[in-house]
């Protein structure tokens, strides 16, 4: 239908686009939070399974573990975003 | 993400029915595999013992209950950091 000039102007992104988009989000998301459960589990659990249940030391070390996770996160993309601007990233 | 018609959405949730499926399949190998490396290194016998069986049971469900809080967690780190970006822009 936009073949014939619909909504001209404004670039129209197809349906395909948008879901692609949508399934790329999900899968980061998705990602990370897989890497995140992995690497917590290895930083805050020690091998022996004394108990089914969380302790409160293991409970206070994973929401400290993904506080400091996020904290992570932003820094390198800021550094990342810093190092782009410079051009460091784009020089072969 | 959120601007996707009816029609889309519907495609949408087709796929992300799928990846739950493969998401699910892929934590219960994991936890096989995690839980097992584990608990799991006497090899005497072909039996599982019953500490080794306590084990895999305690294992897999601290894991469970691991991933759980992260998942709130996560959820509240996230809200707070989309809170972020309306508030600073």
């Amino acid at each position: 239908m936009s073949f014939l000039g619909f909504g001209g102007g404004a670039p129209q992104i197809s349906s395909e686009q948008k879901i692609q988009a949508a399934e790329a989000e999900l899968d980061m998301v998705t990602t990370m939070f897989n890497q995140l459960v992995d690497s917590c589990h290895k930083k805050c659990f020690d091998r022996n399974y004394a108990e089914g249940d969380l302790t409160k030391n293991e409970s206070l070390c994973i929401d400290r573990c993904v506080a400091k996770y996020f904290d992570a996160n932003v820094k390198v993309g800021e550094s990342m975003q810093s190092l782009g601007k410079s051009g460091t990233l784009n020089r072969k | 993400m959120d601007q996707l018609n009816y029609k889309e959405q519907q495609e949408f949730q087709k796929i992300v029915e799928q990846k739950q499926m493969n998401d699910f399949m892929r934590l219960y190998t994991s936890l096989v595999d995690r839980c097992f490396n584990d608990c799991v290194n006497d090899f005497t016998s072909n039996k599982l013992s019953s500490r080794e069986e306590t084990c895999l049971n305690k294992c897999a469900e601290k894991f469970l209950k691991h991933s759980e809080r992260v998942g709130s967690r996560f959820q509240e780190q996230n809200q707070m950091l989309m809170n972020q970006m309306r508030g600073g822009n």
